[in-house]
């Protein structure tokens, strides 16, 4: 593909069997990216065994086993184009340990299309999911209300399942004014490319239109600098070699930086990316970089690089909304499992559940709980048992979000709301 | 439930350090059940250079894990990131 469209990384995500591949596969289809031979093959087949009908989640397999086939990473990502956009899916794995991959990765999504099926309303993974992408940062969401054909595109289903979406968005403080809903079938096609005619009462944007009309993501150039450091080198000639990715802002040679929560700080000499000197590197960029006066032992990985004169945030405790997605029996305070945040793994107690979300109305369902279990939405305050770098994430969200491990399994995910500091 | 593949960031010790022996000590300590699809080389500064094994895992408990442990534990190796995920 040509460079001349702005990019999107969209997530597709939703409940397991609300049709997300069959949509993915309709979008591919529609926009022409679906392989020709691909589509002869299954059309073949389908003939052979006397199946009529284009069924997109069997295209899906056949492309997936052609994708095993391929190299590298793209092979987990298809794209397609509308008129503004180029579109890589994102498509979520299904399984919860993946989380963390999602959480401390390098490609995030921007926006999200949420796939709901009307003749199964909202569903524990769909709260789970939308909490996720509430956490990983996703800004704009589009929800395909799907499967229509399987309740007669009958208008008070939709309108059911939108409420039943909507009050899941208000739990999460998802800003619901700028939420579309569309009433689609995957399967048929209808409202993806095309008006349906099967949807007189409907005179929203179809999905495509949908997606088009998406803000441009901005790249987070103008917050202030922040790069997780990932590891330290010691290179001959050089010196004392820090090398990590920029989440935001710029890192400028000639910078006074600070790492936190090492607390050091010095001037920076040489930028290299690609083994070429830069005088700057932005989000996004993996480099590695060299400080006048830091030593090898000063820093470490999980410290985060920021400007010396407005320093990262050490917390000595922080307030945080999560998400309980797997915990065999229940989490009190005083539970102390191991955090994922950014480049850090550090041991932190969750020193008191302040409060329990009802996932329903999205209301404080209980104060000071005295437990929380899967499945629960609640507000905590944590205490790292070692020092951690960490933002608000109405502040920073890429560095205000973890996961939480513990017994070899991500166990929760959230994102921190306040931060008290050291 | 299908397979995930994973683009894992390996970073050597030091610049010195022979990549293809490397990828070879790698896919000989890959656990069971995931399999190295092709590698990839991020040339990152001052002659470090990481590996970005793509790994195919199944979509189930415990994630990359076992493979990001696995690796971490190869001889040459100072440090293991997953990179990106995506369902295939």
């Amino acid at each position: 593909m040509s460079e001349d469209k702005p990019h999107q990384n969209l997530a597709v995500i939703g409940h397991v069997d609300h049709g997300k591949s069959t949509l993915v596969g309709r979008l591919l289809y529609e926009t022409e990216n679906v392989p020709e031979h691909v589509i002869e093959q299954h059309k073949e087949e389908a003939e052979e065994k006397g199946k009529g009908g284009f069924e997109f989640a069997y295209v899906m397999d056949n492309l997936a086993e052609e994708r095993e086939r391929g190299v590298t990473i793209d092979i987990a990502h298809q794209e397609f184009d509308t008129d503004e956009y180029y579109f890589t899916i994102v498509d979520c794995p299904g399984h919860r340990d993946f989380v963390k991959n999602m959480i401390t990765g390098a490609s995030q999504a921007d926006n999200a299309v949420l796939v709901v099926a009307a003749d199964d309303g909202v569903q524990p993974q769909t709260q789970e999911h939308v909490f996720l992408a509430r956490t990983l940062g996703i800004d704009e969401m589009i929800i395909a209300v799907n499967k229509m054909d399987l309740v007669d595109y009958e208008e008070g289903r939709y309108e059911q399942t939108k409420d039943e979406v909507e009050d899941l968005l208000n739990q999460v403080r998802f800003d619901t004014d700028s939420v579309k809903y569309i009433p689609v079938s995957a399967f048929e096609g209808d409202n993806v490319a095309s008006e349906s005619e099967n949807t007189p009462w409907y005179d929203g944007e179809i999905l495509l239109e949908a997606l088009n009309n998406l803000p441009e993501p901005s790249p987070p150039t103008d917050a202030d600098l922040r790069l997780p450091i990932q590891d330290v080198y010691t290179i001959s000639g050089i010196g004392t070699v820090p090398v990590g990715r920029v989440e935001t802002g710029v890192l400028n040679t000639g910078d006074n930086v600070s790492f936190q929560p090492s607390d050091v700080s010095g001037e920076v000499k040489t930028i290299e990316m690609h083994h070429e000197e830069v005088p700057k590197a932005e989000p996004g960029d993996n480099v590695g970089f060299n400080v006048r006066g830091i030593g090898k032992d000063d820093i470490r990985r999980g410290d985060v690089c920021g400007p010396a004169d407005d320093p990262p945030s050490v917390a000595e405790t922080f307030q945080a909304q999560v998400v309980v997605m797997q915990h065999p029996s229940v989490i009190t305070a005083g539970y102390t499992p191991v955090f994922h945040a950014h480049t850090a793994q550090v041991a932190c107690t969750i020193e008191s559940i302040d409060k329990k979300i009802d996932p329903a109305s999205g209301e404080t369902a209980e104060e000071d709980p005295d437990f929380i279990q899967s499945g629960d939405a609640a507000v905590v305050t944590v205490r790292p048992q070692k020092p951690l770098s960490i933002e608000p994430s109405s502040e920073i969200p890429e560095l205000g979000s973890f996961a939480i491990r513990d017994m070899g399994q991500t166990i929760a995910a959230g994102k921190v709301l306040s931060v008290n500091e050291r | 439930m299908g397979k995930v593949a994973a683009a894992i960031k390996v970073m050597p010790q030091d610049p010195e350090i022979d990549l293809d022996q490397l990828q070879e000590r790698l896919e000989q300590n890959l656990p069971e059940g995931a399999k190295i699809n092709g590698f990839d080389r991020d040339e990152v500064a001052f002659g470090l250079t990481a590996l970005i094994p793509t790994v195919i895992v199944p979509d189930e408990a415990g994630g990359t894990e076992a493979v990001e442990e696995a690796f971490q534990g190869v001889e040459g190796v100072e440090s293991v990131s997953v990179e990106d995920v995506g369902r295939l």
